[in-house]
């Protein structure tokens, strides 16, 4: 409780549990994320990142275990106000709101007012230019590749300090994947904290500095990504 | 020329019925949840207007701020006791006591009031006007007036402001809405409020030429959810276009005919468009409704 304030973690989770009914998805997850740190979370079908990042978000209700954020503890804090606390969310599938405009997606998730809102805006377009194009489209017209570029958007229109993305390369061609984790990477460098769930390792990996393996519900690897050892991948991957 | 005012007629009894149907759809979309209350409401508008008009002695339109500013506050009251409980249980929980409040409005209003019909005053002086050799009711064009400028500020706010962003999010995805910071049982309580705003608004228009008796709640009812099922079950314009239809229907069979041939008609429809296009006449609003 003494700790000094400076060397805080940005988020803390401690003996984090979660489960779905009476299956366990989530075993006790302890992890630290320094802020300014951009983190891949690692894992095979069914490992538990996704669990993960919607337990971080309140989206799922922790078991056991706590969450702090900036040294806050955040567990028992419903999903918006950990969002207005300063986390951001890419879900995995997307989810735009399909009926709305692309302006009207991203402004939606702001809570600042018209003016800083405008700005916000301006800058996902930067970002993204094809979003800008689309200003006035319903999102559910737009291609897959854009409706993730809107999600990743739309997330930060909250002005995160941590951003969680999950699977954002799902179902893309490399060549819009590789645009996606691009935007991350530059995301990553304005220095927002970032935590992003991914199945294909290489992509993941280069837009990241640290890579954590998920197998089951539990952390099984966490260190630097560029010397993440074969072997500990190949065994999360594959089971063994 | 009698057809010319009996299409001003119809279209007058269309806004206050489309007031019905889009508080009735705005509720939907936000929570799924069916209010079985809202005819009620629209009734509970309408006596609750004939029981302030002795205390505000002007004309009609001068009630409207407060019946709607109280109705709201009787939407808060139904969405904390009738909805927020139930949300996550199966939903005919909340069909149960949607159609558990409408009878507390029923039996409330027979008791305070009695069963005996009650009519609210017009809106304005409840005289004719003649607008190019053709006299009309003024009532009729006030009522159209009235509700125009209500399904227009909705209209506004839902597209323009982030009130409204939030209020469309929440009925999108709610779950999505959170995750945006959007505080979504909040925007559930200003859905109730607005949704039964709206009924209160269309008892006050139309509880001076239709007199309010306390069971007039189920035959509304029944039009705002044929309204939005021909709408486009979810979608916003269908259902104040349905309405619309419903009440021209409604207008021109009684005048040939009578008003329950009419009723029997409009049912007899509403079967056949469930059967033959169950997802409304304009097509496929439901999914990606607005
Ligand atoms: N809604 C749910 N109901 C029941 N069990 C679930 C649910 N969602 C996930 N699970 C289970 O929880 C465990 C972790 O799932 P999770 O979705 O977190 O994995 P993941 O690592 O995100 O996988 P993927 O790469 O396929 O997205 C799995 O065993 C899964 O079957
Ligand atoms: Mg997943």
């Amino acid at each position: 409780m003494t700790e000094p304030l400076l060397t805080a973690p940005l988020l803390s989770i401690d003996g984090l549990t979660a489960s779905y009914g009476g299956a366990t998805a989530l075993h006790g997850i302890s992890l630290s994320l320094r802020a300014g740190e951009a983190v891949a979370l690692l894992g095979a079908n069914g490992a538990g990142k996704s669990t993960l990042l919607k337990t971080i978000l309140g989206l799922i209700p922790a078991s056991a275990g706590r969450v702090q954020l900036d040294g806050d503890d955040i567990t028992n804090l419903a999903t918006e106000r950990r969002v207005r606390r300063g986390l951001g969310y890419v879900p995995e599938g997307r989810r735009v709101f399909p009926g709305m405009s692309v302006r009207d997606n991203l402004e939606v998730a702001s809570p600042l007012g018209r003016a800083d809102r405008a700005r916000d805006v301006e800058r996902v377009f930067t970002l993204f230019p094809a979003l800008a194009e689309k200003t006035a489209d319903q999102a559910w017209r737009l291609s897959g590749g854009q409706q993730q570029m809107l999600a990743v958007g739309r997330a930060l229109m909250g002005r995160p300090r941590l951003l969680l993305l999950d699977e954002p390369s799902l179902g893309l061609s490399p060549k819009l994947a590789g645009e996606v984790f691009t935007a991350v990477r530059a995301i990553a460098a304005e220095g927002t904290t970032v935590l992003v769930a991914e199945q294909s390792a290489a992509r993941a990996l280069s837009a990241t500095s640290r890579a954590v393996l998920l197998r089951l519900g539990r952390i099984v690897h966490d260190g630097p990504a560029d010397s993440l050892p074969q072997e500990t991948l190949r065994e999360a991957f594959l089971g063994g | 020329m009698i057809t010319l005012q009996l299409l001003i007629n119809g279209v007058a009894l269309g806004a206050a019925y489309a007031l019905v149907a889009l508080g009735f759809v705005l509720v939907l979309n936000a929570t799924s949840a069916v209010n079985f209350a809202q005819g009620d409401l629209v009734m509970a508008g309408g006596l609750l207007a004939v029981a302030l008009a002795p205390h505000i002695p002007l004309p009609g339109i001068a009630l409207l701020p407060l019946t709607i500013l109280l109705m709201a506050a009787l939407g808060l009251i139904l969405a904390l006791a009738a909805y927020l409980p139930l949300r996550n249980r199966p939903p005919v929980g909340v069909f149960i006591s949607t159609i558990a409040t409408g009878i507390i409005l029923q039996n409330g209003a027979t008791i305070l009031f009695g069963p005996e019909p009650r009519a609210a005053p017009p809106l304005f002086s409840g005289g004719t006007v003649s607008v190019g050799g053709l006299t009309v009711a003024e009532q009729s064009l006030a009522i159209i007036a009235v509700a125009a400028i209500l399904i227009a500020a909705q209209q506004w706010v839902f597209a323009r402001t982030q009130l409204g962003r939030r209020l469309r999010a929440t009925a999108q995805d709610p779950e999505m809405a959170r995750a945006c910071g959007v505080p979504v049982t909040a925007m559930i309580l200003v859905t109730f409020a607005l949704g039964t705003a709206y009924a209160g608004a269309a008892g006050l228009l139309l509880a001076n030429r239709y007199f309010v008796t306390p069971t007039a709640g189920g035959d509304l009812i029944l039009k705002a959810y044929i309204a939005v099922t021909i709408g486009g079950w979810g979608s916003v314009p269908g259902a104040v276009v349905g309405a619309l239809l419903i009440a021209l229907f409604e207008v021109g069979v009684s005048s040939v005919l009578s008003y329950p041939v009419a009723l029997g008609a409009l049912y007899a429809t509403l079967l056949v468009i469930l059967v033959a296009r169950p997802q409304g006449l304009f097509g496929e609003a439901a999914r990606r409704r607005a």
